[in-house]
């Protein structure tokens, strides 16, 4: 087997697009694009990052596939519409996570542990359904790629459902009672770019742990439970 | 000023060596000093300061030596990374020559870089590991006990931790918060056979032996890059804790092979040494090197490996001559 290229860390913002997020579209696409222009003014830590925005609601649509942020030109926009189907995001994971870390070994680099960023307002509308295939996504035994999954809750989130999205409890975030949702969606993205610099410091230094920053609008949500 | 000596306790200098007896293949095509592109480089610039007072871990350091047996080179260079957020290098490493023997004795480390002061912390691991190791040397030159010295390299850092912490015993996550590092460490001892090797690690640094002439690294312990793990963790368990039992390697040094001893910083873009850094390492290190330019190769550029970088290499002198 050949030198590796570099070591890289596939990060994945999964946003919330369901039709509650309508009033606050503004603060999407301005997080978004501060994420964009937060890597970009890191090129050394940009390099080691690929990154990914999935939209979901009914299904998950890719708002930007996995992408150098050094060189991406286009900006990700999230499009409202419908309900808020956790279950297709996990769904999508399954396969979207496994088949984008072989492309990226297949170009020559090594992979670190996928992360996801994963953001909602509301509850899932698919009941109870999303929880066998996130189960399926996060058993390391079943999905060798298993990603880490931070969980910021913001509007009708409840805690408890962020604390099962996350895969370790210190991983969920829920937006204080008295926050301005779209403030909270600001604060999402820019502890994101903060979480992603960090993480990036950390990778291929011996630095054991996926750096996470909590949100300033947020508490942990282990907290409320 | 003191005058350079001659002879004394070390006895006559190693013969000089007027010709380069093994074939060195030309240097890569750079202008002379700038660093050398493996690949895509990363970005150049000009290195920032560390901290004011971090004057004590200067952004290169390099050494070269030969005792009648073995020739040895290390280097430790920052990586780009801290070069250019202002942080110091967190590698280290040092080398003796046990005169007694005819070993040398060294040392490498890399500070974890979440420990406040790793870089104090992979300075004093090196420096403790090869006092003991000198120290036991002496005292019984037949076996040398590496658990020994990885415990009092561990206790180094719990002494500099308690002078940190105005005496207070420290936890050892206490030592780890401020210290953590890994640490590889042992002895090139020539003998009736050839070389002995023996070396042990904590941590995540590695260490192979190099046939140069057929491009060939053989690590010898298990490498995190060279796994077909799906997903490649950087998980560490560094020093102060050391694990029992320790992971320990002996090996002889046939007279074509050079033992490399490097920090993840190079493991990782040499990978399993069958690609460009291979290729760069097989071809300028077929004989030593001069010290400086063992340094300057080390600093390589290519796009994404940012870390600090340490390579300690030891040649036997019966096959190559130091250029």
């Amino acid at each position: 087997m050949a030198e590796t290229k570099g070591v890289l860390l596939p990060a994945y913002v999964v946003a919330d697009e369901s039709g509650s997020m309508g009033p606050y579209q503004q603060e999407l696409s301005h997080g978004l694009a501060s994420l964009c222009e937060g890597l970009r003014a890191e090129p050394m830590i940009a390099a080691k990052l690929r990154l990914a925005v999935l939209g979901f609601s009914d299904d998950v649509q890719v708002r930007l596939a996995v992408a150098d942020m050094r060189t991406e030109t286009t900006l990700p926009q999230l499009t409202i519409r419908g309900l808020t189907a956790y279950g297709a995001v996990f769904d999508d994971l399954l396969s979207r996570i496994p088949a984008d870390v072989q492309w990226l070994r297949d170009q020559g680099y090594k992979v670190h542990r996928p992360v996801v960023f994963f953001l909602s307002d509301g509850q899932p509308t698919d009941r109870g359904s999303w929880q066998r295939p996130h189960a399926r996504l996060t058993d390391k035994s079943q999905t060798p790629t298993a990603p880490n999954i931070i969980a910021c809750g913001i509007g009708d989130a409840q805690a408890a459902t962020m604390v099962k999205v996350a895969t370790r409890p210190e991983f969920a975030f829920v937006a204080k009672a008295e926050t301005d949702i779209g403030q909270a969606i600001s604060e999402f993205f820019h502890s994101l770019t903060a979480s992603l610099v960090a993480s990036g410091h950390a990778l291929n230094s011996g630095s054991p742990q996926l750096v996470v920053n909590r949100p300033d609008q947020f508490t942990m949500a282990i907290d409320e439970v | 000023m003191t005058t350079p000596s001659r002879g004394g306790a070390a006895g006559p200098p190693p013969p000089m060596h007027p010709q380069v007896h093994a074939p060195m293949p030309p240097p890569p095509e750079s202008a002379p000093w700038l660093r050398i592109p493996v690949g895509t480089p990363g970005p150049e610039f000009e290195a920032r300061p560390p901290g004011q007072y971090a004057y004590d871990y200067p952004d290169t350091e390099c050494d070269g030596w030969s005792t009648p047996d073995l020739t040895l080179r290390f280097a430790s260079v920052r990586g780009a990374k801290h070069r250019y957020y202002r942080q110091p290098r967190q590698d280290a490493a040092r080398a003796a020559a046990h005169e007694p023997t005819g070993a040398i004795v060294f040392a490498v480390a890399d500070g974890v870089s979440s420990a406040a002061s790793s870089e104090l912390g992979a300075v004093e691991a090196c420096r403790a590991a090869l006092e003991r190791l000198l120290h036991l040397l002496s005292r019984g030159p037949e076996r040398v006990d590496l658990q020994d010295v990885a415990h009092h390299a561990a206790q180094r850092l719990r002494q500099i931790t308690r002078w940190r912490l105005n005496g207070k015993d420290p936890e050892p996550g206490e030592v780890a918060a401020l210290h953590a590092t890994t640490l590889i460490a042992g002895t090139v001892r020539p003998d009736r056979d050839g070389c002995l090797v023996e070396l042990f690690r904590i941590g995540d640094s590695g260490a192979w032996t190099l046939d140069a002439g057929r491009a060939r690294y053989a690590p010898l312990f298990a490498t995190k890059t060279g796994s077909d793990a799906v997903v490649v963790s950087n998980e560490v368990a560094p020093l102060p804790r050391v694990p029992d039992p320790l992971e320990q390697i002996s090996v002889r040094l046939t007279e074509h092979q050079t033992l490399l001893v490097g920090t993840d910083g190079f493991a990782d873009p040499l990978g399993d040494g069958d690609g460009q850094v291979g290729a760069l390492f097989a071809g300028q290190l077929a004989a030593p090197p001069p010290p400086l330019w063992f340094a300057h190769l080390l600093d390589f550029s290519r796009e994404t490996f940012d870390d600090d970088r340490t390579l300690l290499a030891v040649w036997p002198r019966t096959a190559v001559r130091p250029r």
